[in-house]
């Protein structure tokens, strides 16, 4: 049985101009223990998938159609006082973007995630300060340290703060939102062995959100590229990059730089994002697709079974030989 | 001076003065410094690419800033173009600072909210006096605007920075700096939340106008595989001395000082085959107030010995231009 198995999902935002289509019609499914990377551009609807997973949307977001199961049970069907006791936090974790800058100046960083374990478990304050000492060393954080403020913390020990936060009520499913953008190289280093590690370890499926690609190759088992609201690519990390299909995930591809070729003229994608008030007819990458066929105007592609683990929704893969 | 050097800096510090409380005032204690760049030489050819890289804080935004006299050095000299700046004095300096633009990496916070695309634009055609009537300025936006491929460039105009996005706005910042023809740019990438399609668009525009106007650049990056495939030669920077400089291809593929090295192999690589990115130091840059003594990078050092803890190492030259400040190199 799959861990997360999402149908259909369509997640709007309403603004005066119209509705926002974040989330269009997005299809995935997810394994135990897969540590999935969800990659694409700015804007492309990452967060929005996320915060539609956590029941976390803003006011103006909304699921307008489709279906998102937890080990086979629909979480958007659930009334929101059980999804709250049962699932959010406890089954499964976000850890926000930008996280590391949300936590409270004025508290000590221990008695946050403390507060965080009494208000879903029925624990003694003792014994959930324990407990943020065990948190911290699992993320590699001297435990003396939960007597800290936030400001007295690197960058990459509030972002580990935040990890370790979002491991408080021992959850197995846990969405990580770019947790090392915001951190230089060798703390990047240091934070993503911290996730690799604990999500091997504790047996996480874990979802990573990011733009790096080297940051999905080096900590992912599976990646999904999503463009403009749709996942257009779904497969298991060495095919992302050895075989990827899609015109899209090609040229994300060959446009990321790497340290160990040669020097070479780095290649933008041409063209800018969608609009997602009004995106475009047929497939949402068509106007800015090298191989753009009349069909791919007016008709969306639906996805394609490319072997047992990798899917693709382009018309290039049903055109008739 | 030799006509070939676009930029020389010699023996560049940029001291802060720690601000201390009354207390430590009164008790007339010693005054701490930041020293955020400390003894820095370095040159950059002409219409070369420089990568400055090293970790958050190391002093690279610092030195940029210094080199233009955006901010005063303690000491040292820059000469560009084989004038000593240093020593020009404020008039002199507004009229070099045309030739000479920092153009900060950052969207969100090089231009101004509350101004159209052609007011920021236009902004520096009037402070310089670049064009002699309105319909001249107009030529110069229009073609700026087309120059870094907002076109068509009427849609633009009118519109303020929040109707663009990231990339736009990154564009309007590069037609901004543009427009006044620097013969020297210093580009500062802070840690950057703007995604590959846009950070390749946006090198491949300065590098476009770069082959046309053979402008020497600075580039001021964390990012070594951008800078790898950007710049010509690069220095790395740690706790605001340079530890190592060479061609970029001797920095990526020889690293000497055991800084570099590190360095290097923390940049995750796009390729699910290699081995995985592992954290070959711990601990982060300690603060340039009170910088330990010796070599700087001795505590994190893994080769560090008696020497190192006692003598700072000197910039020596290994072989052919690759420089390394480290005991254990020779
Ligand atoms: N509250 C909101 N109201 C209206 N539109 C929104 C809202 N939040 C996000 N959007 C829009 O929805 C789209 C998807 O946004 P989302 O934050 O999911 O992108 P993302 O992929 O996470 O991007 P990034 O990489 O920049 O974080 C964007 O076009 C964004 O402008
Ligand atoms: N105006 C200032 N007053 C005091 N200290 C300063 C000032 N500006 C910078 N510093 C300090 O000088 C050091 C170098 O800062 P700088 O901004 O040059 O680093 P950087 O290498 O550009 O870092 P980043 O990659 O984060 O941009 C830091 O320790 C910083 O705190
Ligand atoms: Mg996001
Ligand atoms: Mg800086």
């Amino acid at each position: 049985m799959k861990i997360l198995d999402i149908q259909n999902l369509k997640t709007y935002y309403s603004t005066f101009k119209g509705d926002v289509m974040a989330v269009d019609d997005v299809r995935l499914q997810m394994d135990r223990g897969e540590a999935l990377g969800l990659v694409g551009e700015s804007g492309c609807g990452k967060t929005t998938l996320a915060l539609a997973i956590m029941r976390l949307l803003p006011w103006n977001g909304r699921i307008v159609e489709g279906k998102i199961k937890l080990d086979d049970v629909d979480i958007i069907s659930l009334d929101e006082k059980t999804f709250d006791k049962d699932y959010r936090w406890k089954k499964m974790s976000y850890i926000f973007q930008g996280a590391m800058n949300a936590l409270n100046p004025v508290f000590k960083v221990g008695d946050q995630i403390a507060e965080a374990i009494t208000i879903h478990e029925d624990v003694e304050k003792k014994e959930a300060l324990e407990r943020a000492r065990e948190l911290f060393e699992l993320v590699g954080i001297d435990p003396e340290r939960v007597i800290s403020y936030p400001h007295e913390l690197s960058g990459g020990m509030k972002q580990r703060a935040m990890i370790a936060m979002a491991l408080a009520c021992n959850p197995d499913f846990i969405i990580a939102d770019e947790p090392t953008t915001a951190l230089d190289v060798i703390v990047q280093a240091q934070t993503l062995k911290v996730i690799n590690d604990l999500q091997k370890k504790l047996g996480l499926t874990m979802i990573l959100i990011t733009h790096d690609l080297s940051v999905v190759a080096q900590t992912c088992t599976t990646c999904a590229i999503m463009y403009a609201g749709n996942i257009v690519e779904y497969a298991d990390i060495e095919t992302i990059f050895k075989d990827p299909v899609h015109p899209y995930t090609q040229a994300l591809i060959s446009a990321f730089p790497s340290i160990k070729e040669d020097r070479r003229e780095l290649k933008s994608i041409a063209g800018v994002p969608p609009n997602l008030l009004d995106p475009p007819t047929g497939c949402r990458f068509n106007p800015r697709c090298p191989n753009r066929m009349d069909v791919c105007t007016k008709e969306k592609p639906e996805y394609t079974e490319l072997s047992d683990n990798h899917l693709a929704s382009c018309h290039l893969l049903t055109k008739e030989a | 001076m030799n006509g070939e050097a676009g930029l020389k800096v010699v023996n560049l510090r940029k001291w802060f003065p720690v601000r201390k409380g009354i207390v430590s005032t009164l008790l007339s204690r010693k005054t701490e410094y930041v020293r955020a760049v400390d003894d820095v030489s370095f040159d950059v050819k002409k219409g070369e690419i420089f990568g400055l890289a090293g970790e958050s804080g190391c002093g690279k935004t610092t030195t940029g800033k210094t080199i233009l006299r955006l901010l005063e050095p303690t000491s040292g000299e820059v000469y560009f173009e084989g004038r000593n700046i240093t020593s020009l004095n404020k008039l002199e300096m507004k009229k070099m600072r045309r030739k000479m633009q920092i153009v900060y990496q950052d969207p969100y916070q090089s231009i101004n909210p509350r101004m159209t695309v052609f007011e920021i634009i236009s902004e520096p055609i009037s402070i310089h006096k670049l064009a002699d009537s309105l319909a001249e300025t107009e030529e110069i936006v229009y073609k700026s605007l087309e120059d870094v491929e907002l076109v068509p460039a009427e849609d633009f105009v009118n519109r303020f920075p929040h109707e663009l996005s990231g990339g736009q706005r990154q564009r309007v910042a590069i037609a901004r700096t543009m427009v006044l023809q620097p013969s020297f740019i210093i580009a500062d990438e802070p840690i950057s939340m703007l995604d590959v399609s846009i950070r390749a668009g946006i090198m491949k525009v300065m590098l476009k106008t770069k082959e046309a106007q053979g402008i020497t650049y600075i580039f001021i990056t964390h990012d070594l595989a951008y800078a790898r495939h950007i710049c010509h030669r690069g220095a790395i920077m740690y706790l605001g001395k340079i530890v190592e400089m060479a061609s970029m291809d001797n920095l990526v593929k020889n690293p000497i000082h055991p800084y570099t090295n590190a360095l290097m192999m923390a940049v995750p690589v796009p390729d699910p085959t290699y081995e995985k990115a592992r954290a070959v130091i711990s601990g982060e840059v300690p603060t340039p107030i009170n910088p330990p003594p010796g070599c700087r990078f001795n505590p994190r050092c893994s080769k560090a010995s008696e020497i190192c803890r006692r003598e700072e190492p000197e910039l020596l030259e290994m072989e052919n231009g690759h420089f390394v400040a480290c005991h254990h190199a020779i």
